[in-house]
Parts: C-alpha cells; structure tokens; sequence
C-alpha cells in the first residue's frame, strides 16, 4: 500500500482507503472516487497535479490531497 | 387563453450531456447570462409543446448538492428557491453509479425528478444492460432512456415533462435508510425542524440530512432564524 502520489504514470492501482476528514471523503466520493475504484494515473510529474482517470473522468488533484489516497497494485 | 408555463431545469454531473439535451429541446431559441453576482453562465430557453410554454433552465454540471463550490450552490439555489415545475437529472449511463449519487439528492429534496438516462449507447457498447422499468420502480421516478447526441428520445423526454407537471405521472420518490443510529437522530431533529419555518420551503428530512451533514449553509439559515 502506498500513497497516491507515489505511483509511477501510466500505472493502474486500486483506492484503498482516503485517510482524510469526513469532508474530503464525501467530496472524492462524489466525484467517483471511493475505496474499491481503480484508477489509471495520467500524469504524476512534479511539481504539479496528479492527474488521474476515475470512471471514464479525468481528476486533478493537488499533490496533498493524492497523498492521501492509499492504493495497491491493480 | 393564455399558454400553461412549465418551468424546467436540467441538473447532472459535468460532462453528462445536459447541454445538448438542453439545445435538442431549445433549438436556436436560448439566451445565455451570468447567474447574479457570479460569473458563471446561465442558460435559458424555451419552447412550445403540446400547448405549453416550457422555459428550460441549463443548471452548472455539478457532483452533489452540498455547498461545496459556487456551481454546486446555485444549482441549489435554483432548485430550493426558484421551484421548478420538473427538474430532469441527466445521467450518463455509462457511468450510472457516479451519477445516482447526485439523483439520490435530488430526490430527497423531494422534487418533481425525471431521470433522462443519456448516453445509451456508449453504456451499450461497453457492454451494459440497464432495465430502465427496475430502475423506475426501484427509485420511484419516470426514466427515459436517450442518446442525446443523436437526439434520440427527446420527444419521449417532453411527453413525460408534461406528464408529470401536470400530476399525471406521480414522482414517489425515495426515502433513503441510514441505519438505526442515524434514523433515530434524524426523527429527533425533524421533530424539532417540523415546529420551524424553514419546514415551510424545504422538505424537513432534508434539512435533518443536511444539519448532520454540517452543511454550511442550512446550518447558516437556521442561525439566521
């Protein structure tokens, strides 16, 4: 298991877990991100956004924020 | 005697399809503004059908209704104050269970929801098989499947806007279980919510959901009190 920000681009890994507030879990959730999903990571060069495509959506999230999110292999 | 008004307003997820079911029902016939105060676009228009005047509202792309952003707020705003007769959620179907999450807001606000489930054919190509009826009796609003790129099931869209803003077709809605813990707050505080004034405009579950939510701007109306 491993943050978010860590992944290597072009990588598939599924969310384990977002180890955030309530307030954070809800807003990802909303926007298809819970634990189970897979997600592919489109862009992870620093700095900048991780970029990540969710359901068929892209996201970009703050560096912060990716980190996070806890994911393993796909 | 004077044409019915309907007024409409088309809500969804970001990238669901709601403008181009918005120019399928509104051709040439739209105007664009900027909500007050803000700068984010509004669309309106309108259209004749079957001896009614529907002004159709494009609502901005939103995930949920919580007032987490500016989008999100006016969406809600609209909905809450402006009370529209019909407010059909566009739903990508290739995506259904992002999509439901805002569907399942709507519904508990306790509005006049249609669900227009757009994109049948990417859902289809992806290999999906939606039963549209299993979906209508499990949420307990009309759907009608679209492919709004191809302006397939607009006029079935504009029946059943009719229907239903003429109560022909009855929205029952949905009525979410939270578990015991959270119900037995949730009658606690709709107890107290129904003796209130905010009861008046807003469906008082809602209000209860969104107070134990510690949803800014509810709690900032009931301060306001």
């Amino acid at each position: 298991m491993m943050p978010l920000s860590m992944v290597t681009q072009g990588e598939v890994v599924q969310v384990v877990a977002v180890r955030a507030g309530w307030g954070l879990q809800r807003r990802l959730a909303e926007m298809g991100l819970n634990p189970g999903v897979k997600v592919r990571v489109m862009n992870s060069q620093r700095p900048g956004p991780v970029v990540i495509d969710v359901r068929g959506s892209r996201l970009a999230l703050g560096q912060g924020v990716a980190h996070k999110i806890m994911v393993t292999q796909a | 005697m004077a044409k019915k008004v309907i007024t409409l307003a088309l809500a969804g997820n970001p990238n669901s399809g709601k403008t181009t079911v918005f120019n399928n029902l509104t051709g040439a016939r739209q105007h664009v503004g900027n909500w007050p105060g803000v700068t984010v676009e509004k669309k309106e228009g309108h259209l004749s059908y079957a001896g009614y005047e529907i002004k159709v509202v494009d609502l901005p792309g939103v995930y949920s209704l919580t007032a987490y952003s500016q989008d999100e707020v006016i969406a809600r705003d609209f909905i809450v104050d402006e009370n529209p007769d019909v407010v059909v959620d566009i739903v990508d179907a290739s995506n259904l269970e992002r999509n439901l999450y805002l569907a399942v807001q709507l519904l508990e606000m306790g509005v006049p929801l249609i669900i227009a489930l757009n994109m049948m054919d990417v859902a289809e190509s992806r290999g999906y098989r939606i039963d549209v009826n299993a979906l209508t009796e499990e949420i307990g609003v009309p759907v009608v499947s679209m492919v709004a790129t191809r302006n397939k099931g607009t006029q079935e869209l504009l029946q059943t806007i009719v229907e239903v803003a003429k109560g022909n077709i009855k929205v029952t809605g949905l009525r979410l279980q939270y578990g015991r813990e959270v119900e037995e707050e949730l009658t606690k505080l709709e107890n107290v919510i129904s003796t209130n004034s905010l009861s008046q405009r807003y469906p008082p579950r809602w209000l209860a959901v969104k107070l134990l939510e510690e949803d800014e701007e509810i709690m900032k109306r009931f301060r306001e009190l």
